[in-house]
């Protein structure tokens, strides 16, 4: 049975504006599909549809042959969805153990107590994995560098083996050495059979990984295409909304 | 290497201890009557209202919330204790359970509108604050409701194993939601959604139902209280605990938590909120005028809020 991932006409608006016009995609597993746009072309909502963060305004989403559609993000998580947000989505005066477990913290029954040593176990043996060096798991995440609290992101969504793993701007404000890294880690997820949804601004990155790109522009899918057949001229072209045959 | 761990993790903590303890010495010091078990026992009485609002000041705080109405809660669940208490002569222990109730009611309805109208909880409580008082002056026709059975006012007046009772509902209720705040899930989300609200959300936290149960938590102790206030007044006083709300919220700061939420210690805040009784009881041990005294515990919040300052990276 495929566990693919189904957009079906997806619609959203914001009062007047709308955000996107019936989108319909499906995502496949264990490959790295891209989605690129210009500022507003949707991207960052689309994604925030499928985690649950934001509700659409119709159309469905299916995991498999589990519904997603508006479910809230905890629900959405907890059936394999992670989301790794621009902003990181981290709480950063709390040590990294809590920023790891956060909403789904570890705990004894039945009074709900935090079980500090499972957490930091698994903690320790998830962040050993992906390579990421943190001395000391109680420091707040704001005494960390950018590339070390993106892996505290990436981590976080890894933690309970997800199906679907999306990504917004993950390299937006790192060194080279730390894009690498991550690019490294969406390789990794990809060979584990994961979907993994990339959104980038940065289309070098994106052809460094993916398999396949989707363009969106003003809310509408321009271009959905394999990276074997595309070229970032092309995907530029796209993004703007100009035609191939118009520019050539 | 462990010098610098503490410092970057308990900072804040340790800066209120040093206060704490310099208030110990210096009160120590200018007057002998300070460092006296009966002494200490005062402190301990007197603190005991402005410390069960600032345990659930502390909740509201780490949350990124501020709650105003806590002073107007004390008030009206002493109110409505007390009317109950002379007009239906129930007990001690049932006005107890009449105060916590009338307090969770008054902070549920804080969160409700908190939670349903989006808008700022400094707003809203600052709406509570007068609707609640108001009603306690309507319950009361304004006057003090005076005259309580021996056996009320002596849970607020009489001890236990020389511990007053007063001082052992607040250490208690310190420990109790210490090791809630520090130990337990709902703990972690309590700061987690005062640190950044929008990532509480997109981890899925049920925001709406922690601040629920964060005002009504507030609205509690408020109303246990209340209780302690009326019991050691041996009245239901509309009038009671002006600006106390202010006193909690002090006490909180003091000890370490960050006013825009996501950092709160209640250990930190047990220490504030006996560093302000230490300040005063100090004070009026030499004889200090009740004007100066407001005008230091000013002082010793500037003092504390630059000092922190400066401890910042």
């Amino acid at each position: 049975m495929s566990n693919s991932l189904k957009l079906r006409d997806i619609h959203k608006s914001f009062a007047s504006s709308k955000v996107l016009k019936s989108i319909s995609v499906e995502f496949n597993q264990g490959t790295v599909t891209s989605i690129v746009g210009d500022n507003g072309a949707g991207k960052s909502t689309l994604c925030k549809i499928i985690s649950g963060f934001l509700p659409s305004d119709s159309g469905t989403v299916m995991l498999g042959e589990t519904s997603l559609t508006n479910l809230g993000p905890m629900n959405i998580r907890n059936l394999g969805v992670e989301m790794i947000y621009q902003d990181l989505a981290l709480v950063k005066q709390q040590g990294v153990i809590t920023n790891l477990f956060l909403g789904r913290e570890l705990v004894r029954s039945p009074f709900a107590f935090l079980n500090r040593r499972q957490m930091a176990k698994k903690a320790a043996i998830l962040l050993g994995e992906l390579g990421v060096t943190i001395r000391d798991l109680s420091v707040p995440v704001n005494a960390l560098s950018g590339g070390q609290q993106q892996c505290i992101a990436i981590a976080r969504a890894l933690l309970f083996s997800p199906k679907v793993v999306i990504l917004d701007e993950p390299t937006a404000s790192l060194a080279v050495r730390e894009i690498e890294q991550v690019l490294g880690i969406i390789r990794n997820l990809k060979s584990r059979g994961i979907i993994v949804i990339l959104v980038s601004h940065r289309l070098n990155d994106v052809f460094a990984v993916s398999d396949r790109i989707i363009t969106l522009h003003s809310g509408e899918i321009a271009a959905d295409e394999l990276v074997s057949e595309t070229s970032i001229q092309k995907i530029v072209q796209h993004m703007v909304g100009a035609t191939v045959s118009k520019m050539g | 290497m462990f010098v610098r761990k503490i410092s970057q993790n308990y900072s804040s903590l340790l800066q209120c201890m040093i206060l704490f303890v310099l208030m110990v010495t210096t009160f120590s010091i200018l007057t002998p009557y300070f460092f006296g078990s009966h002494n200490l026992r005062n402190i301990l009485t007197a603190s005991s209202v402005i410390g069960l609002m600032s345990v659930g000041a502390t909740y509201v705080i780490g949350s990124g919330g501020i709650d105003l109405a806590t002073a107007s809660i004390v008030a009206v669940s002493g109110v409505v204790s007390a009317w109950m208490i002379q007009d239906y002569g129930i007990g001690p222990i049932a006005a107890l359970f009449i105060s916590a109730f009338v307090g969770s009611l008054c902070g549920l309805v804080s969160g409700a509108l908190i939670v349903v109208t989006k808008a700022p909880s400094f707003i809203v409580t600052l709406g509570m604050l007068s609707i609640v008082r108001a009603i306690a002056y309507i319950i009361s026709g304004g006057v003090p409701i005076y005259g309580l059975s021996e056996n009320v006012t002596e849970l607020g007046q009489g001890s236990f194993l020389t511990l007053p009772y007063p001082a052992i509902f607040f250490i208690a209720s310190t420990l109790l939601f210490g090791i809630v705040l520090s130990a337990s899930r709902f703990g972690v989300q309590v700061v987690a959604l005062g640190d950044n609200p929008n990532a509480a959300r997109a981890m899925g936290l049920p925001v709406n139902l922690i601040q629920l149960k964060v005002y009504t938590l507030s609205g509690l102790l408020s109303g246990l209280a209340g209780f302690i206030f009326m019991a050691r007044t041996n009245s239901g006083d509309p009038s009671a605990a002006q600006n106390y709300e202010l006193m909690a919220i002090t006490a909180v700061i003091l000890g370490g938590a960050n006013l825009f939420g996501g950092r709160a210690s209640m250990l930190g805040t047990f220490l504030g909120v006996l560093s302000l009784g230490i300040l005063q009881n100090g004070l009026n041990l030499m004889a200090v005028s009740s004007f100066y005294q407001i005008l230091f515990v000013g002082l010793v919040l500037v003092s504390a809020a630059a000092l922190r300052r400066f401890g910042e990276p």
